[in-house]
This record gives structure tokens, sequence and C-alpha cells, in this order.
């Protein structure tokens, strides 16, 4: 079964050589000549004002959270799906309610506003 | 894997969960009128709420002597999850009648408010008919994620946040030490199905000394006695049950507290019947380390909210008792004090809820002088829950008591009851000292902003009623708990 | 032992192989970008380097490597170093699963023409490509610049909102092929591709693999004239090199994909499996590179209307019709 992964993890390795190895060649032969104009983050050539660690809109956590709460209930649907024939009817009525709560969660989240982005 | 399938397919029971199915459909479909109602009009919401749970008590009531087993016995609507339902939807039901107007004054007219009480129902009627250690996790999970939104629902005012908060990490913490527990059992026993685990165990009497077993256990425990907050995992009772809404600081103390007992009681019984003497002698300790610090840390308090949360600690360690007995007569008697102790609290913290003003910054000793004299009804009726929690007869907490220490002396433990009958004694001390303030000190207001809805009403009259029909004929209902136990 | 000597061998040629086919096909695809769009715009496009400048990806690869590698003096090392390598892995990985000729009977062994024909390559590659994201918000996080964080942030918010749609779209495929392999999946599209049979399913993969792959137009994260290059804005030489690459295999695994899943993968009349195969996906890179060209860029409200209040109803809907359809026939 494992043998079955062995590919993966050799590719794995190999693209990790791939990836360390052209970043260091390149840091190896590539020039050097820092400045600390050149070292600070880029704003369009204007002085720096502040620092990126800030706050951002909440909206992306409530995307975060939505996420987490529907993709869960998409990952019960792929066994259902591959067992499809074998569960016949009452596989099917199942996911119709299944999906039926997911669509009281989904119309819930969309009225109360969580799925506009203003 | 075609049998497989047929098997699962054929072991589908729906009567064993219809109970749940239908208050589930009723929290949601309110969940959604919800949506689209405008905000603060909560009414409809209570009416259809309280409509739910009722259909839902017939069902379930219409159940009782009928067991229902389904999906390969995870679930089981026996009589014992019967009985436990019906304390739930008690319980859930004076919740809902005390709150319409309490959340109004307060300021958070949000209908979230009943579904997620119908929610935490669910999860407590799971908790009660699981016969399997994940079907028991998932209602513990349903109910515990809804009370940890009501506990913070007023999410303007910092304690109810600190309550949600503090309540939401504990409780966490404690569900890991659940599952990891389950997760040793499963190790050793090679099974979640709870009668499956209680017959391994005692077909191989080597692994009842093994650590994973014991360990397993323990943790196990772990995660119901914070739950049932015993000593010493209660620590978390008190802020929370102060700082959370009053009403679902009612509803916490009695619905999921019976759920907590429900589930540990039976995979206690289930599972590790072949260890009962170990357990029976930890949680012996753990009674009268309970009843003593919820009694004795309760004298000291002054906010009258947080003086009950203490006294739920020692009524946990009351209930526990029971369990130590381990007899028929224990068991019976805790599924009696649940009952008991849900009318006699959720009718006191109906009256606490009546008597705060906004805020509920007055709901200290001194805010209540004189109390009794100048809302009389009201105070008789504080006074009523108050002696049935002290245990005075004729009431049901005297029955509910009286039922533990039997079951106690009757399995040999004197030494727990008299420590029991003790620590009743000790109570008095603090809940006499509200009806002294309520009664013999001068009042400094006239407490004309307690207004007295007709639900709340109803709610503190079906507190009473049960208070004396436990209290007056105990028996009947005492015969139907021995009939509820296995 | 001799048994395991030769799988290990026949895995190492077969990744060597496609490692060297996937970077090779990455390179010429930016070449062939740069040729389409500028056509698209009446320009040559690169044409010093050889005939129709074929060397060209030489010698960007040559710039690149030699370009001064340096790092801001705010950024987070170890994950600034992390994020471009993390980028390519995710890119590289996800195409061990693709099929892309019926498996070969050698010397009396059977040889699927795929790295390793997972039984769950679906999941795989659905559980592969949501990790790509880390990559991206690892490096935007790590510049410690406005711009990276900014597209960091709505990078996140992308392919969130798309995957659940993607996941959605997939389970109609799922049902008809009653298999995660992939294999099994190209095999059920014998008589018809997917295509046909799950028209909707197929639009929403579309859209869905699209904004996933962050190219126009759905390329906020990287907007050049908003947030100047997005996520990438701090990064320079090999380290953007490596972002590139991810990006343009993801256009390789993306025309994969959609093959395997929707086209019918290896199947067509006349010409050998591989060619099908290779046409069908040269076909699809084409499509984005061509969409690429004559398409602005959607705002990100839209791209979130579009995501969660069109796509994941519709997705659901056609996931119930389908099945019922499925049902009724047997």
């Amino acid at each position: 079964m494992l043998d079955n992964y062995l590919p993966i993890f050799t590719l794995i390795l190999i693209a990790v050589c791939f990836a360390i190895g052209s970043t260091v060649f390149s840091g190896l032969i590539g020039q050097k000549k820092p400045s600390e104009v050149k070292l600070a983050p880029y704003e369009c050539g204007m002085p720096l004002v502040g620092t990126a660690r800030e706050r951002f809109s909440v909206k992306f956590y409530i995307i975060a959270m939505l996420f987490i709460v529907f993709d869960i209930e998409v990952v019960f649907m792929y066994p259902w799906a591959v067992m499809f024939k074998r569960l016949g009817m009452f596989g099917f009525v199942e996911m119709g309610v299944f999906i039926l709560i997911l669509l009281v969660g989904y119309i819930y989240v969309w009225k109360k506003g969580a799925l506009e982005w203003e | 894997m075609e049998n497989l399938v047929q098997t699962a397919l054929n072991n589908v029971n729906m009567w064993a969960i219809m109970p749940s199915i239908i208050l589930v459909c009723f929290a949601m479909g309110l969940l959604l009128i919800n949506a689209f109602l405008p905000r603060g009009a909560t009414k409809p919401a209570m009416w259809i709420s309280l409509i739910g749970l009722a259909v839902t008590a017939f069902s379930v009531i219409s159940g009782w002597g009928s067991p229902q087993y389904g999906f390969s016995d995870a679930v089981a609507l026996d009589n014992f999850a019967t009985f436990f339902n019906v304390t739930f939807l008690i319980a859930a039901a004076m919740t809902i009648l005390m709150s319409d107007d309490y959340i109004r004054r307060e300021g958070y007219p949000i209908g979230e408010y009943y579904p997620l009480i119908l929610f935490t129902t669910a999860g407590a009627m799971w908790m009660a008919s699981g016969t399997d250690m994940m079907t028991i996790f998932l209602g513990l999970e349903v109910m515990s994620i809804s009370l940890y939104v009501l506990a913070g629902f007023f999410r303007g005012d910092v304690r109810s946040n600190e309550a949600g908060l503090k309540y939401f990490l504990l409780g966490a913490f404690s569900t890991g030490f659940l599952l990891y527990g389950i997760a040793l059992i499963y190790g050793v026993t090679g099974s979640t199905r709870l009668s499956e685990i209680g017959v391994f165990l005692n077909a191989h009497p080597s692994l009842l000394s093994n650590p994973m077993t014991l360990a397993g256990i323990m943790l196990l425990s772990i995660g119901f006695l914070f739950k049932i907050a015993a000593a010493p995992f209660h620590m978390w009772t008190p802020d929370v049950y102060e700082g959370a809404p009053t009403p679902i600081t009612a509803f916490m103390s009695a619905g999921p507290k019976a759920a907590a007992f429900a589930a540990f009681l039976r995979i206690m019984e289930y599972c590790f019947f072949s260890l009962k003497p170990e357990w029976t002698a930890v949680l012996w300790a753990l009674a009268v380390l309970t009843m003593i610090i919820g009694n004795v840390i309760a004298i000291s308090q002054t906010n009258v909210k947080r003086m009950l949360a203490y006294s739920s600690i020692a009524h946990a360690g009351y209930a526990l008792v029971g369990m130590v007995a381990a007899n028929e007569i224990g068991y019976s008697a805790i599924l009696f004090y649940m009952l008991a102790y849900t009318f006699m609290n959720i009718g006191a913290f109906a009256i606490l809820v009546l008597a705060g003003k906004k805020g509920e910054e007055n709901l200290t000793l001194e805010g209540l002088s004189g109390f009794g004299y100048k809302r009389p009804l009201l105070g008789v009726a504080f006074t009523i829950c108050l002696f049935s929690l002290m245990g005075i007869p004729p009431t049901a907490g005297f029955a509910g008591k009286f039922y533990i220490f039997a079951g106690a002396v009757k399995a040999g433990y004197i030494w727990l009851a008299i420590i029991g009958v003790l620590n009743s004694a000790v109570s008095l001390y603090y809940y006499l000292r509200v009806m002294v303030y309520m009664y013999f000190r001068e009042a400094e207001e006239d407490y004309s902003w307690v207004k007295v809805p007709v639900s709340v009403v109803v709610s503190i009259v079906i507190a009473l009623v049960g208070i004396f029909y436990l209290g007056i004929i105990p028996g009947a209902v005492m015969d139907l708990a021995r009939l509820a136990i296995f | 032992m001799s048994d395991l000597l030769l799988s290990l061998a026949l895995i190492l040629v077969k990744l060597g192989l496609i490692f060297g086919v996937i970077l090779g096909m990455a390179a010429y695809l930016v070449l062939a970008e740069r040729k389409i769009l500028g056509r698209m715009q009446l320009r040559h496009g690169p044409n010093r380097l050889g005939p129709f400048g074929l060397i060209q990806p030489m010698a960007d690869v040559i710039k690149l490597i030699t370009k001064e590698d340096f790092m801001p003096d705010q950024a987070d090392k170890w994950l600034f170093l992390f994020a471009p390598g993390l980028t390519a892995l995710t890119a590289l990985l996800s195409f061990v699963v693709v099929p892309f000729a019926p498996p070969l009977t050698i010397f009396g062994r059977e040889l699927p023409m795929v790295v390793c024909d997972l039984n769950i390559g679906l999941l795989y590659f659905l559980g592969i490509s949501s990790l790509g994201v880390y990559g991206v918000v690892i490096g935007g996080w790590a510049s410690n610049s406005k711009y990276s964080l900014l597209g960091a942030m709505r990078s996140i918010g992308q392919l969130l909102s798309y995957e659940l749609a993607m996941g959605l779209a997939l389970i109609p495929v799922v049902l008809s092929a009653k298999s995660f392999s992939l294999t099994d999946v190209v095999m059920s599209q014998a008589d018809w591709p997917n295509l046909l049979k799950h028209p909707v399913a197929f639009l929403i993969f579309l859209v869905s693999i699209a904004a996933e792959s962050k190219r126009t137009p759905f390329d906020m994260p990287e907007a050049e004239n908003e947030i100047v290059g997005g996520f990438h804005t701090e990064y320079s030489g090999m380290r953007f090199g490596l972002f590139f690459v991810g990006e343009y295999i993801n256009l390789v695994i993306i025309g994969s994909m959609l093959t395997v899943l929707f086209l019918g993968g290896w199947h067509g009349p006349l010409l050998p499996p591989i060619v099908w195969f290779a046409i069908k996906v040269l076909f699809v890179a084409f499509c984005f590179i061509w969409a690429r060209g004559t398409m602005p860029r959607l705002r990100y409200d839209q791209l979130l209307h579009l995501g969660w209040k069109v796509l994941i109803p519709l997705a659901l809907l056609n996931l119930l019709v389908t099945a019922a359809v499925l049902l009724a026939i047997g």
C-alpha cells in the first residue's frame, strides 16, 4: 500500500533539491550589492509609512470560517458519491436531507449578510 | 462490502432519534424564520420554540415503555433516555418562558437565542440516548457549542464575554480530555460501542488493570466531571454562571448538567461495571469534595447568582452520591434528583430574572433587601424554591436528597450519607441568609420596576407545581425513575 | 528484490521524464504566452533568440539565476525563503496522479501511464492544490510589505471561496466514475466525455479552477496595476523564478485536470492516446492565455459574489439533479 506513495516521496525529494539547489546556485553566482533603499519594502519609491503588520478586514476571517464550515460538508459528499450506486434511493434521500440542512445554513448566512463584500 | 452497506442500511431506525429530529427541524426552521424577521421580533420565535418543545415532548413521552434501538446500537431511546429527555425539555421550556422579557430588558432581543436553546436541548438528548462513544461525543459537542454561544450571548457585556470565552476555552480543553479517553478505551477494546466495551473488558480481566484502560477511564471521567462541575473541575462554574445571561445560567445548571450525568452514568454502568469498586471509591472522594467545596464557598458569596452557582456545584455533589451508591435506588435517585433540581433551580432563577434591574447590578444580598414583603407573591415563590434547594419537606429537594442518601445507606456508605446531611445543614446558612435579607431588612427600594410578565409566571408556576408534586407524592415519579434505569 | 529494483528504476525514469517534460512545458508556456499575447496586441513578442525566439526561455532562466538575490531587511527570513519553494513543490506534486495514456503492457507487466495511480487520486489532487495557497500566503506575509500582504489576503479569500465550488463540481464526476482514481475517471469517459455528461459541472469547474490559478480574469492577488505584484512584490531572482515556474506548472496541471476530468483524457479517434492528451492540455492552456489576452479583471466583490452566491448554489443544485438523473436511469 505504502509503496504506492513511494513516487510521491521521491518527487518531494527531487523537488526540494530543485528548489534549494536553484536558489542556492543563484545566490552563489549572483552579484551582491545591497543598499539600504534596496532592502526596504517596496512602496512605489516613496519613504515607508508604517509597517505591513497591520490588522485587516474581518471579512477575510468570515470567509475563512464559512469556508471551514462548508468545506467539511463537501468532504462528506465524496464518500457518498463513490458509494452512490450501492446506497441507492436511501443514499439519495439522505444526501437530499443533508444538502437541505446545508442550505438552511447557507440561506441563514446569506440573509445575515456574511456574504456581502462592501 | 455489499453486506456491510446492507447491514448498515438495515440498522437505521429513525424512530430512535425521532424526538431530536423533530426538535432540530424546529430549531432550523426557527433559524431561517429569524433571518427573515426584523431585528427585535422575538415573540414569534419564542412561541415557535415552545411549540417545538411541546411536539418533541409528545414524541418523547409516547415512546415511554417501548424502547427503540437504531444505527447498529449507537442510539437507544429507552426509558432511561426518555426520562432524561423529559427533564431537558422541561428545563428548556421553563428557560424559554422566562427569557423573552429578560433579553429585551438587557437589550439583546436577538431571535437566535431560541434556536440555540433548542440545539442545546437536542444535543443533550443525544447524550442521554447515545450508546456509542461517538454519539455521546456528538451530542456533547452540539450541546456545548450552542452553550458557549449562549453564555456569551450579551456580546456588549464584559462579564458575559468572559463567561463565553472561559466556558469555551475550558470546555474545549475538557472535550480534549474526553476524546483522548475515548481514544484510549477504543485502543484497548477496539470498539466505541458501550455494550461491546463492557463485554470485552469483562471477558479480559487482565485488561482491567492495564494502565491504558485506567488512563482512559480517568480522562473520560474528567471530561464528564468537568461538565457536571464536580470538584476539582468546578473552577469555571462560578464565573460562567455569574456572567452568562440569567436564564442561560438556570438552564446550564439543570439541563446540560443532567445530560452529562446521563451519559456519565450510562458509560460507567455499560462499559466499566467490572471496575465498579474502583470507580465508586474515586467518586466517593470526589462527591465529598464537591459537596464541601460547593457549600463552603457558597457561604461567603454576596451575589445571589454566584451563590446559586456554588450551590449548583454542591448539588452536583449530592447527585454524585447516588452514583457512588451504584444501586437501583441510587441511580433512580439521580434521575429523580435531576428532575427535582430542574424545577427548584430554574424556579429560583426565574425570580432572580424578575428581581434584577437592567445590568443586574442589584442581585446581591443587599440588593434584595425587603424584596419579600414589597413583592410578597414573588417572595413566597422564591422562598419555596430556596426551601426546596435546602431540602426541607415537603418539597422536591427533600424527597430527592432522601432517596439519594437512602441509596448510599443501602449500599453501605453510612459516612457518605452523614457527610451529605451535614453539608445540607451547612447549606441552610446561605439559603436562609437570602430570606433574612428578603424579609427582615428595611427595603431600600420599592421594587416598582419589577414587571411580572405572564410567561415568567407560567414558568414559576411550573416550578412550584413540580416542587410540590415531587415533594408530596414522590413515589409516582420515583417509580418511573426505577423503571428508567438499566 | 529485482522486482523492487525494477519498480524503483521505473519510478525514477517516470519521474525524471515528467519532471523534465513539465519544466520544459512550463518554460515554453511562458514563451507561448508572450508570443500569443504579443500577436493579440499586434506585436511580435520575443523573436531575437533563435528562430521564433525559441531559445528565449533559456535566456530567461540564465537571467533569473544571475540576478542579485536579496531579501527585504524587515522580512521574516525563514518563511520568506520557504514560500517560493513550497509553491513550486505543491505545483509539481499535483502532477503525479495525472494519467496521460492508457496502461501499457511491456514485458508482461502492466505499466500504468501515470506516476502513481492512487486510488484516491482525485482527493490527492484537491488536497495538494489547496496546499498551494500556503506558499502564496506565507510569501505575502513574510515579505512584510503592504502590497504583498494585500495580495496574500486577496488570494486566500479567493482560493477559499472557489475551492468549495470546485469540490462540489467534482462530485458529479465521481458519481459517474464511482471511483476516486483518475484512471477510472478517464475510463468512465470512453463513450462520452464528462463535458457532455455534466456540462454545468464543467462550467463551474472551469470558472473555479481559473480562479484557483490566479490568472486573468481572476488575478486580483497579483493585480499589477493595483497592488504592484501582489504577494511576490518583494521577490527577485530565482526565488521569483520559483513562484513563476509554479504558476506555469499550475497552468499545465489545470490543463491536465480539465482534460482528465471533463475532456475525456486520452480518448480520441485516430491519433495515439498520448497525442490526444497533449493536444487537449495545450488547447486548454491556449484558452487560458487567450482569456488573459481578452478579458478584463473582475472586482473583488464581484469575484466573491460569483463564487459564493452563484457557483455554490448552482453546484449544489447540479449535484442533486445529477444524482436524481443517475438514480432514475439506474
